[in-house]
């Protein structure tokens, strides 16, 4: 296996510098390095003597047979026990609940299932139209149409159960009372793996992107929730903020198992005789291809300041994609726009990183995790981007 | 449902910028009803990142054809009307539900509003196979746009009306239809929003003016029907096919809805077909949803 690289982020100094101890709360986390988060993935570990993913027989260098890529352990540990069998999921909103893509896609091979958001009461959504292609991208203003959370577990709780797939709840609100409220019923209900807070949803008049941009807030519900729920939370961060790091780093804080990032950018498109917006609710949320260097910065600076894992979202068609985030310091990626277009490319991604491991001679794929941080604390490229004061 | 690698077999324009294309594709030939639609991958996904919806025109089980009509509208039909024969591509289908024809009615009454007619063309077949007979009433613009009887059974009865009326009804299709109307056992639409709320209107007094009886119904009896139902479709003297902006065509991304008098409905899942009377009209004609 290939040596760690230890990653310093912040060094001695700083604002959060350890040495002082009258300096008031730190607010960021203090020297997470990449070997924290790597270690959300699961490993042999040889005190415990129980798990190993492959007969060793070398005893020097381990390696794999490339034509064996099922011999390469993809499985990753999201915390509270939300084990996955590999990093790829599907993200919130473009696999409904699971079971509409069932006819084509074998979801239980899929890493995990993030089911489209979920809201205490039924809403109707915004008016139509909610749907445009844009280059390379496309804009959405569901606004959070579902049946809302009884109705969820109602038709789908069990069937999940049912599954060798992970399922992972998609919560959002429009006020604290909201996302407990959510998150009360959902505990200890056999098929929900874990929680995904949306507190970043851009296309509800108060849809919780006022809990995204504000880092107080954000750490808020962040602690309401876990006070509410034993289960594994993952939060969604919202790209449309100046600086993501401190609002990541106080949702770390405030006791999030997860982060995952991004939910889509805010944009619009006007109608084709330009008398006004097109989408019925004039702004919608950007996502697919387009927002992949997005995803990529975004990804890459909140690896540098929370210990916690991340699951890149942005843009994911292919393979490079999913080596980029890795690279960049997510453990996993959701799989969102391009399933519309390809469905069945989420599977194709779990063989074709397996493959790509088993290339590279990698009994376990987290060596690729992080490969692209900053090696020296105070880097340039560790200062976030340069346009921000 | 199913991925299909349909291959192109014929690409023709028909009109001025609309082309008709027939695809090999055997499965989604015998399994396709009047009213689904299939979601076609477009090439240069780096760029287009949406499959594009399409009625299926015309299926024929014998040998396997499907045919898509469309209009060349931007970059991925752009795409499409680039194909060579032999070349294959990516659909997901058959989707939606289609239209429900009753077992007992007789005389079909079909409303199109120019490309409107690509969803109606394969009930054309499946009726007159069944021995219904059918009546077509098609508006368009002008000539340029009168879709070709050579590509239309000889057995149906069809009719035109033009906007600038250098071919035939001068006048909306709509207009025509208190013609047939009292002849008509069911009536199915598709076409601009403004034409099929236009339609609904005029259903919904159709029984004042011709005291008939709601098809099926008996006297004080049967159980209600749940709306939205096959059966209350069936029922329905007009079903229409809505056209929304689509994203996965599954029913997973809430994306393709029109507005229903019970809220949002799902263009992909609960249509394209509807009974006219499940659609909020005003609602949905002041979403400009056809601005496109």
């Amino acid at each position: 296996m290939k040596a760690r690289r230890r990653v310093v982020t912040q060094g001695k100094g700083g604002p959060g510098s350890r040495g002082a101890a009258n300096a008031p709360a730190p607010k960021i986390r203090r020297t997470p390095t990449v070997r924290a988060f790597r270690s959300a993935i699961l490993e042999p570990r040889p005190a415990s003597g129980t798990r190993i993913a492959v007969p060793v027989v070398a005893p020097v260098r381990p390696s794999v047979d490339p034509t064996r890529s099922s011999a390469v352990d993809l499985s990753l540990d999201l915390g509270r026990g939300l084990v996955l069998r590999n990093p790829i999921l599907v993200a919130s909103g473009t696999f409904g609940y699971g079971v509409e893509y069932a006819d084509v896609v074998d979801v239980e091979r899929i890493g995990a299932i993030c089911c489209k958001g979920t809201t205490l009461r039924p809403r109707q959504g915004n008016r139509p139209p909610r749907v445009t292609e844009t280059p390379a991208g496309m804009l959405n203003s569901i606004g959070l149409q579902n049946p809302g959370v009884d109705a969820v577990l109602d038709r789908y709780a069990a069937q999940w159960a049912g599954w060798r797939v992970p399922v992972i709840v998609n919560v959002a609100g429009e006020s604290i009372e909201d996302y407990v409220g959510v998150v009360r019923k959902l505990d200890l209900v056999p098929g929900i793996a874990g929680i995904e807070l949306n507190i970043s949803c851009p296309n509800v008049g108060r849809g919780g992107l006022q809990f995204a941009i504000d880092q107080e807030a954000a750490a808020a519900v962040t602690r309401a929730v876990r006070r509410a729920t034993e289960l594994p939370l993952i939060v969604k961060l919202s790209p449309n903020v100046a600086d993501i790091r401190p609002i990541a780093a106080a949702i770390a804080e405030a006791g999030a198992d997860a982060l995952s990032a991004i939910n889509t950018l805010s944009g619009m498109a006007l109608r084709a005789d330009r008398t006004g917006p097109f989408l019925g609710n004039t702004y919608g949320g950007l996502s697919g291809p387009a927002i992949k260097p997005v995803a990529l910065r975004i990804v890459y600076e909140v690896a540098q300041v929370v210990g916690i894992p991340i699951i890149a979202i942005g843009g994911v068609t292919g393979l490079d994609d999913v080596l980029d985030f890795l690279a960049a310091g997510a453990v996993a990626v959701q799989v969102g726009t391009a399933i519309f277009a390809d469905p069945t490319l989420p599977v194709r991604l779990v063989d074709e990183l397996a493959a790509a491991c088993a290339r590279r001679g990698l009994v376990r794929y987290d060596a690729l995790v992080g490969t692209a941080l900053p090696r020296r604390p105070g880097a340039a490229s560790a200062k976030g981007v340069e346009y921000r004061p | 449902m199913q991925l299909v690698d349909a291959e192109l077999q014929e690409s023709r324009q028909i009109l001025p910028g609309q082309w008709l294309q027939q695809y090999h594709a055997p499965t989604l030939a015998s399994a396709a009803r009047a009213g689904q639609f299939v979601h076609v991958r477009t090439g240069d996904w780096s760029g287009l990142v949406l499959r594009r919806p399409f009625t299926i025109n015309t299926a024929d089980p014998a040998t396997g054809a499907i045919s898509l009509h469309f209009r060349e509208v931007g970059r991925g039909t752009a795409w499409m009307t680039n194909l060579r024969p032999g070349e294959r591509v990516d659909m997901l289908g058959p989707l939606g539900q289609g239209f429900q024809v009753d077992s007992r009615s007789r005389h079909l009454l079909l409303v199109a509003g120019g490309l409107g007619i690509a969803d109606l063309r394969l009930l054309i077949d499946e009726a007159l196979r069944d021995g219904r007979q059918v009546v077509l009433l098609y508006g368009c613009r002008d000539t340029s746009e009168v879709y070709p009887s050579s590509l239309l059974p000889d057995e149906l009865e069809y009719v035109v009306a033009t906007d600038d009326g250098s071919v035939g009804h001068h006048g909306f299709v709509t207009d025509l239809v208190i013609e047939y109307e009292a002849w008509a056992d069911q009536a199915f639409a598709c076409g601009p929003v403004p034409m099929l709320r236009t339609l609904a209107g005029l259903v919904a007094g159709r029984k004042d003016r011709l005291g008939v009886a709601t098809l099926g119904r008996k006297r004080g009896g049967g159980r209600p029907i749940a709306p939205g139902s096959t059966a209350a479709r069936k029922k329905a003297f007009l079903q229409v096919a809505m056209e929304q902006h689509m994203g996965c065509a599954v029913g997973a991304c809430l994306g393709c809805v029109v507005w229903g008098v019970d809220g949002p409905q799902r263009v992909c899942r609960e249509g394209p077909v509807f009974a006219f009377d499940e659609i909020d009209w005003d609602a949905t004609a002041a979403d400009g949803t056809h601005v496109r």
